[in-house]
């Protein structure tokens, strides 16, 4: 299984579902920490999502959510979000991530 | 002897037994950053790690080039038992003094022995280092030198400022949306929704590093201030994907544009002051569009952290001389500023002929004015040396009145949002407050009421003192 790490500023501010992140590559080598932006379906439950990877979750201090969460990557998106440079990756995020829902 | 490059340095660290070869493999995934926090928090040497895992032989990291006061010294040519006051004193005269670079071609710059372009880019073939446990990814720039330019009049600007890998040909960074980097893209690029060319320049002589910490004032040149620190023009060449022009002996220079409409994650990492607390996310996106780079490559980290290292050494020194003639510009009579690194530039020392309440307000309001990088400010008399912490301690807590010697000035959008104790909201506001703490006697009191300070300096005329001297040896004591 492999394993992925992303970043949130308090725990509670991850929810289950499909959602827009930017996750790091966990596995080991040069390429470690690489950053991939996708669409995903995440859950505290490794039963609720298909050929799940694991998820770490770290706050915005750097401190590791002591239980995985699970992934399923559905679709890879560009290195970046649209936004404007000094503004919250997160408010982009969440602008994007009701974008596609709209779309669909 | 003026040094050229960051591997000329070296050279003279290894002879005055300022650096450690570590030869044995190590991980730049975590370990090396470990290595240097404990290397630096019992003030050891430099280190260059010579073995990287999964990097071919030749590419190196080096930590702490200039992270001890003694390192500091050697790097301004003078000896490394230099007293911190007189490299305080070496470095303000040398500042005054400007050498223009000189440009040269590619053949003289060894940082394009090895050019990669485009979508040959790929940024994980250096080592970058994963520097603390549980940061948001691989800082490539810690010590670094920062490169951009105004559009308007030319200037180039060098800074100091964190960057990440992000993918194999993206960065990410927060130069501090106060900076002098976001002051050119916001008045240059913005406007005209253009990316911004920057350049990352690793390795570069240990000065152009410093000065790149200091806060010289928009539009100089700082490759001029290096210039002078050398004693000779700091040859520099033109980046291959833009205008910019960077150290010609620098050991890595990445080149990209800072997008105007896209951005990406950055951070959290341990900072500066001394923690990593929640800056992340509110940075900016480089594109990268070519990496130059000198065989055998040396990428310069500093695992930051508690003071001191690298960082809270050159912000002591160069914040300090900047400070120094900001206020006395302002009207202040200062006689020296210490920044004591310990106090991360978070406490400023400033001695001033004359103290009293109406000077203290006006030290606060210098250190208020435009962007503010500190927050707590001792004002002492002349008669306290501003380098002796344990003398300021004493004056502090001995002339500051809780209740007439204190000022706040409050403000909001100009703060330093590293500073570990504003909370989110405060951080998010670049909400903030200063405080100055008035430690010097009220000028309006008759000299026979001062209180007298009761050292054997000052408590003791000149002839009690003279007599005492010369009676020593005749006390029987051994230590003087």
């Amino acid at each position: 299984m492999k394993e992925w790490q992303t970043f949130v500023r308090k725990f509670s501010d991850m929810k289950e579902g499909k959602r827009e992140l930017f996750i790091k590559d966990l596995a080991e080598g040069p390429r470690k920490y690489d950053t991939t932006h996708v669409i995903a379906k995440v859950s505290r439950k490794k039963t609720a999502v298909k050929n799940p990877d694991k998820l770490w979750l770290r706050s915005e201090s750097g401190i590791r959510y002591p239980e995985p969460w699970y992934i399923s990557i559905e679709k890879e998106l560009p290195e970046y979000v649209e936004g404007k440079p000094w503004t919250s990756v997160f408010d982009a995020l969440d602008v994007a991530e009701r974008q596609h829902s709209k779309s669909k | 002897m003026s040094y050229k490059s960051h591997r000329d340095f070296f050279e003279v660290l290894d002879k005055e037994g300022e650096l450690a070869r570590v030869k044995k493999e190590v991980n730049w995934d975590v370990e090396v950053g470990a290595i240097g926090r404990k290397v630096y928090e019992s003030s050891g040497p430099c280190l260059l790690f010579e073995k990287i895992k999964d990097y071919p032989a030749g590419f190196r990291i080096s930590n702490g080039t200039t992270g001890t006061w003694p390192r500091v010294a050697l790097a301004m040519n003078l000896p490394k038992n230099t007293s911190v006051r007189d490299i305080y004193a070496t470095y303000e005269k040398r500042l005054e003094k400007k050498i223009p670079p000189v440009t040269v071609g590619n053949a003289k710059a060894p940082c394009k022995e090895n050019i990669m372009l485009d979508d040959k880019v790929d940024l994980y073939r250096f080592p970058a280092p994963m520097i603390h446990e549980g940061d948001g990814g691989r800082y490539i720039g810690t010590w670094d030198a920062v490169i951009c330019k105004d559009l308007e009049t030319g200037w180039q600007n060098w800074g100091m400022y964190r960057f990440m890998v992000h993918t194999k040909n993206w960065l990410t960074g927060w130069p501090q949306s106060t900076s002098q980097f976001a002051f050119i893209f916001n008045r240059s690029y913005r406007p005209l929704n253009k990316p911004m060319p920057v350049a990352v320049v690793l390795g570069a002589d240990p000065m152009s590093h410093i000065i790149a910490t200091a806060p010289i004032k928009p539009f100089e040149d700082e490759a001029a201030c290096v210039g002078s620190f050398r004693g000779k023009p700091v040859d520099l060449v033109k980046c291959e994907t833009s205008d910019l022009y960077v150290p010609a002996h620098a050991e890595i220079v990445i080149e990209g544009e800072v997008m105007p409409d896209r951005i990406a994650p950055d951070g959290p990492f341990g900072e500066y002051p001394g923690y990593r607390s929640g800056t992340m996310s509110n940075g900016i996106a480089v594109k990268v569009n070519a990496v130059t780079y000198r065989n055998d490559p040396i990428l310069t980290m500093i695992a930051l952290g508690t003071p001191p290292d690298d960082s809270s050494i050159a912000a002591s020194l160069s914040a300090a001389v900047a400070m120094k003639k900001g206020l006395l510009r302002h009207g202040v009579p200062v006689t020296d500023v210490y920044v004591p690194p310990e106090g991360v530039t978070h406490l400023i020392i400033v001695g001033v002929k004359k103290g009293g309440a109406e000077i203290a307000k006006k030290v606060l309001d210098y250190f208020t004015l435009r962007r503010i990088m500190t927050n707590k400010h001792i004002v002492v008399d002349e008669d306290v040396d501003v380098f002796n912490m344990g003398e300021v301690l004493h004056a502090f807590a001995t002339r500051c009145h809780p209740g007439r010697g204190i000022f706040y000035e409050h403000y909001e959008g100009r703060s330093n949002s590293l500073t570990p104790f504003y909370s989110p909201e405060e951080r998010s506001k670049l909400k903030g407050v200063s405080v100055v703490f008035d430690s010097t006697w009220p000028p309006e009191w008759p000299p026979e009421i001062v209180p007298v300070k009761a050292s054997y300096k000052t408590i003791y005329s000149a002839e009690t003192q003279a007599y005492v001297e010369k009676n020593w040896k005749s006390y029987g004591i051994t230590k003087k």
